[in-house]
């Protein structure tokens, strides 16, 4: 055989043997996971289910910008050729809009005993866990702090605040929270008066509290691990608890929340997988990791600087209801932010 | 007919990873129900108003880089091709390094750079680097940034048509006037298809692009595509959101294949043996070298330097190496297998359009350059419209979905480049061949690729580097834990440390170079064994 | 029967006739010449007899079968056994002269195996160029890359030679000395020959028979 051939022949076989791992399917012993929780905190606990079970994880994760974009397009796209085992959310919405898609199937975790009723659908399509608060990311050394959501109205503001794009992600979620608790005409006008205030809109959460602890604004609202992260790199800023008065409106909790996906290629795994996810271990390590997240089952330890549930004075939302208003605001939203 | 059965397969094979995906996407979208209905395109069309600022926007910005990009990739190709400025090669090479990674990844170098605890903050005043700073949030920081990542577009195809031009009629007309006036009258008429080609490419991109602008804060119009998509999960709005930026894209290539094409097609470089000729800048040398190294720094050198800098923490790169080692393993082995496919594939669309031996050899071309200049989302969307059933799980679930998708982006590069191959490779060679009686594929084999190899190697770099810095596509369909390194970095993005992404993107821009470096010796050793 | 007959064939390019109804016999073992200026489409006509275009209308046979008619090609230029050498010379630059042969019989089924090596050396030898086997054409002087040119189109023994101005790039001592070459090839092989030429010289001391052909629009009107 020339040498020309014998080349032509080894590189067919190597390019063979590469398509065929790439396109060969994973092995039973398996788990898929589809992840928006960021991947920076949620990949420590996969791996350590993995290494504690033996179950192989494969994770689809999200992306900052399009938080529940790429995720939750494909769990709806394959809702008919399901591909993924368990979705991990990042906030109960959009896990009861799949819930309401027909994505998921019912499964009562024996690790959710002891999460309050409120963090929880009732049928058991999702279970609430690890929480983070949405409250105020503040430069350091500011003279006057915001110790509410309305100082995002507050003239003394104007033009020095920032907020994420409210089509995507908690911010959404909070936007809904609003129009279910305050009703749509005060939310409206609380949107009216952002946009007079010269509030700014940033592509997330993450690139607010970027742009906070870069000075370019005073303060913005982010979620409770966006702040603790930037804490840890030494940034210049602090977190605050906004509405936390006796008649304050309290803040908006945002629990991350697992589901069965219905017709998953491996539901045995995936049961184990949300049995892990929602027990205490799994809250104490999100506590301590740098996500700071707030375990909902009492009693867990967690670090200072991470508050326990039962000290917070607490937005009072049925989440199913936040997830319906959040269907039905998407077109206000639009508007809003085209303008 | 063995020709024309395996051109056919290419063009099959073309229709069904990229023209069915984005039909399936616009099918869904007029197909509701089972019925037929417009309402998506009325909706749409209703709050017509609410888009013009988007629309506006994005062909603002894309003019803009187009016309800034033309000007100045011209500009350079000219000084680095045609001229005796010293230390051309390393500074070409140096001004096209941001091909290498997606232009989101220059927008994070620069918010690195002007952040006021970033890379300058101990160089330029405060106030200086706060109006910068406002700069960059916005059209001026989102054109600079696009600038600099398309740039190398048209500055390459510069140099690459600058061998086109017949060096005997720029002696004549040296004859008669001096080099500016040869240039302006000779060189730059003849190469001119070429450079508007390579301004229109640069449109098409700048239309499509989404991570800088959306990063930088500058409402464009395919973040419409994205919002429908992500905010209301709805791939048929999705479809009609991208109708307008389809539309505008057909507009631009219709127009570049009646006044353009033919012309670019003509546009070969001479043989080898020919010398360009070169324009002597005498004392223009050093100022003239001292301005391209200027913008060098401020293009490239500063934003990787910022990179670089904001990666260095003790724990950053151990980090990032125990974070993305397998994607990035990953990525090299779908950039391979993407760009062996995209060079055989290539290949195969670029003899069909040189040898025009289909009929539909100009919608080849045209399908080809349409898909190039899509943003890859809709693609990606288009790809699980199409193959996510049952009965196509198989194929769904696996990673052929990222070479799909890199075949679908990708095609026209490697089709274009062949093109330009085979317009220097005699069509003798291949009759020679063809009167002693070896079939057709025998001729390609033994004859025409081994005449080509130069250009099929090149074909195959530029695949692996497009392959291994693609992000748009690939994102949306790698499979459960198959993400590659650019869908990691992006990942990663949200609260990962600002020392461990840069780390990360630091290492992809190494490994691509390094992969450059080996490849490229490897072209030069098969070169001169030929 | 004739080695190669034209009836009646014609070619047009965008619109514009090349070939306008010619009527061409060519005897076996003769040679002719296809002589006159640029445009007249002498090597169009050499390119339809070889296949590599295709008639618009009129019939070709080589050898009593017919490979054309009706505006398509009946048999493909692989098929047609017929020696070509290019106006170009069209070597390939990565072959040796040996390659170049062994490639030019590879595809060849009336050559065996066992005799392809024999046939090679025979070919070298006979353009005397057996000393340069290994060479690439890149290593070869203009008159030496003419014969591997020559070699390759007879290596195969075919029945018909097609030449496309072969000797145009070259200067006039070497020319005549090739031309002789030609012709001592043509006496040992007794092959077809239909060779292209503007040159009056080289048609005269290379053809049996001279075809002058003009551009046809220079065609007196017709009766």
């Amino acid at each position: 055989m020339s040498k020309r051939r014998l080349s032509f022949a080894v590189l067919a076989v190597v390019i063979g043997v590469m398509l065929w791992r790439a396109l060969t399917p994973e092995s039973a012993n398996a788990v898929v996971v589809y992840v928006s929780h960021d991947q920076v905190f949620s990949e420590p606990i996969l791996k350590d289910f993995q290494r504690d079970t033996g179950i192989k994880v494969l994770a689809v994760y999200d992306t900052e910008e399009t938080k529940s974009a790429g995720v939750m397009n494909r769990l709806i796209a394959e809702k008919a050729n399901p591909q993924a085992d368990v979705y991990w959310a990042n906030e109960p919405i959009r896990a009861e809009a799949l819930r309401q898609q027909g994505v998921s199937a019912p499964y009562r975790s024996p690790s959710a005993d002891g999460i309050a009723e409120q963090y929880r659908d009732p049928e058991g399509h999702w279970t609430g866990f690890s929480a983070r608060a949405r409250i105020l990311i503040l430069r350091q050394g500011l003279k006057d702090k915001p110790t509410s959501i309305q100082a995002y109205t507050d003239p003394d503001f104007k033009g020095k605040a920032v907020i994420a794009n409210p089509l995507f992600g908690t911010t959404t979620a909070h936007m809904a929270a609003l129009f279910a608790v305050w009703g749509d005409d005060r939310a409206k006008a609380f949107l009216d008066a952002l946009s007079k205030n010269g509030v700014q809109i940033s592509s997330s959460n993450g690139e607010s509290a970027d742009q906070v602890a870069a000075g370019t604004f005073q303060f913005a609202l982010v979620d409770s691990d966006d702040v603790h992260s930037r804490q840890k790199q030494g940034r210049p800023v602090e977190g605050l608890y906004p509405d936390q008065e006796a008649d304050g409106l309290g803040c908006f909790i945002v629990p991350n929340a697992v589901l069965l996906i219905n017709g998953g290629p491996h539901m045995e795994a995936g049961k184990k997988l949300i049995d892990y996810l929602l027990s205490r271990e799994t809250e104490r390590k999100l506590a301590y990791s740098d996500a700071a997240q707030i375990p909902l089952h009492p009693g867990v330890d967690t670090p200072p600087g991470v508050p326990r549930l039962e000290a917070l004075k607490v937005m009072k939302v049925d989440y199913a209801t936040v997830a319906a208003k959040m269907q039905a605001i998407q077109p206000l939203l639009r508007d809003w932010v085209g303008h | 007919m063995e020709r024309r059965v395996t051109l056919l397969v290419v063009v099959v094979v073309l229709v069904i990873v990229g023209l069915l995906p984005l039909a399936a996407m616009f099918g869904k979208s007029i197909i509701v129900d089972g019925r037929l209905t417009l309402g998506v395109y009325e909706k749409l069309f209703a709050n017509g108003r609410q888009h013009w600022p988007p629309i506006g926007n994005s062909l603002t910005l894309a003019t803009l880089t187009a016309g800034c990009v033309t000007l100045l990739g011209v500009s350079l190709g000219l000084l680095l091709g045609k001229t005796d400025l010293p230390l051309r090669r390393t500074l070409a090479v140096l001004l096209s390094i941001p091909l290498l990674f997606p232009p989101y990844i220059l927008a994070v170098c620069w918010f690195n750079l002007l952040a006021s605890n970033g890379v300058l903050v101990h160089v330029i005043p405060a106030r200086t680097l706060e109006l910068l700073s406002g700069w960059l949030f916005g059209l001026p920081g989102c054109l600079w940034v696009l600038v600099s990542a398309f740039m190398p577009v048209v500055m390459i195809l510069t140099l690459f048509y600058l061998h086109a031009v017949n060096p005997r009629l720029e002696e004549a007309g040296m004859l008669i006037a001096r080099w500016p006036a040869t240039l302006r009258y000779v060189t730059l008429p003849t190469i001119l298809p070429g450079i508007l080609f390579g301004g229109i490419l640069v449109f098409l991109l700048a239309l499509g692009e989404v991570g800088a602008p959306m990063f930088l804060r500058y409402a464009v119009f395919p973040v419409e595509t994205l919002t429908q998509f992500s905010a209301f999960y709805d791939f048929g709005a999705a479809a009609a959101a991208a109708s307008p930026l389809l539309a505008v894209t057909l507009l631009v290539l219709a127009f570049e294949r009646r006044y353009l094409r033919e012309k670019t097609y003509r546009l070969r470089p001479t043989t080898p043996g020919r010398r360009m000729l070169l324009v002597p800048l005498g004392r223009w040398r050093v100022p003239a070298l001292l301005a391209v190294s200027l913008l060098a720094t401020a293009m490239v050198v500063l934003p990787l330097l910022a990179l670089v800098v904001s990666s260095l923490s003790p724990f950053a790169y151990p980090e990032a190496w125990n974070k993305a080692a397998d994607s990035l393993a990953r990525s090299l082995v779908f950039a391979a297998v993407g760009a062996t496919l995209l060079t055989v594939f290539g290949f195969f669309c670029g003899y069909l359009i040189h040898h025009r031996a289909l009929r539909l050899w100009r919608a080849v071309d045209t399908l080809t350059l349409l898909l190039f200049t899509l943003p890859g989302t809709l693609i990606g969307v288009g790809l699980i419209a199409l193959w996510n059933r049952p009965a196509t799980g198989f194929l769904y679930a696996s990673a052929g979905m990222v070479i799909f998708a890199y075949l679908a982006q990708y095609t026209a590069l490697s089709s274009r480049i062949t093109l330009a191959t085979l317009g220097n490779v005699p069509q003798s060679l291949e009759e020679a061949a063809q009167m002693t009686g070896a079939p057709w594929l025998a001729r390609i084999a033994y004859v025409v690729l081994p005449a080509a190899l130069p250009g099929v190697i090149a074909a195959w770099l530029i695949g692996f580097i497009f392959c291994l810095r693609d992000l748009g596509a690939s994102m949306l369909v790698y499979p459960a834990g198959q993400d590659t390194l650019p869908a990691r970095i992006y990942t990663l993005m949200a609260n990962g440390a600002p020392s461990l992404i840069s780390a990360l993107c630091v290492i992809l821009v190494a490994v691509t170079l390094i992969s450059l470096a080996i490849l490229g010796s490897l072209l030069r050793a098969v070169g001169s064994h030929r | 029967m004739s080695a190669i007959e034209l009836r009646a064939v014609s070619k047009a390019y965008d619109g514009r006739a090349v070939v306008d109804g010619i009527s061409v016999s060519v005897e076996r073992g003769e040679r002719v010449v296809l002589l006159g200026p640029s445009g007249c489409g002498k090597t169009t006509v050499l390119r339809l007899v070889a296949g590599l275009e295709v008639p618009d209308s009129g019939a070709i046979t080589i050898n009593g079968s017919p490979v054309a008619e009706g505006g398509r090609n009946l048999v493909e230029p692989e098929r047609r056994h017929i020696g070509m050498v290019f106006q170009d010379l069209a070597l390939w630059p990565h072959m040796t002269v040996s390659q170049h042969l062994e490639f030019a019989l590879r595809y060849d089924i009336r050559t065996d195996l066992a005799h392809r090596p024999a046939r090679i050396r025979e070919a070298l030898e006979m353009v005397r160029m057996a000393d340069r086997a290994q060479a690439k054409p890149g290593e070869l002087s203009g008159g030496q890359q003419q014969r591997v040119a020559l070699a390759r189109a007879l290596v195969a023994n075919p029945a018909v030679v097609l030449m496309d101005e072969p000797l145009s790039s070259l200067d006039l001592e070497l020319n005549r000395y090739l031309r002789r070459e030609i012709l001592r090839l043509h006496a040992e092989l007794g092959f077809t020959l239909v060779y292209v030429t503007h040159n009056r010289e080289e048609a005269a001391d290379i053809g049996s028979r001279v075809i002058a052909m003009r551009p046809w629009q220079d065609r007196p009107p017709h009766i």
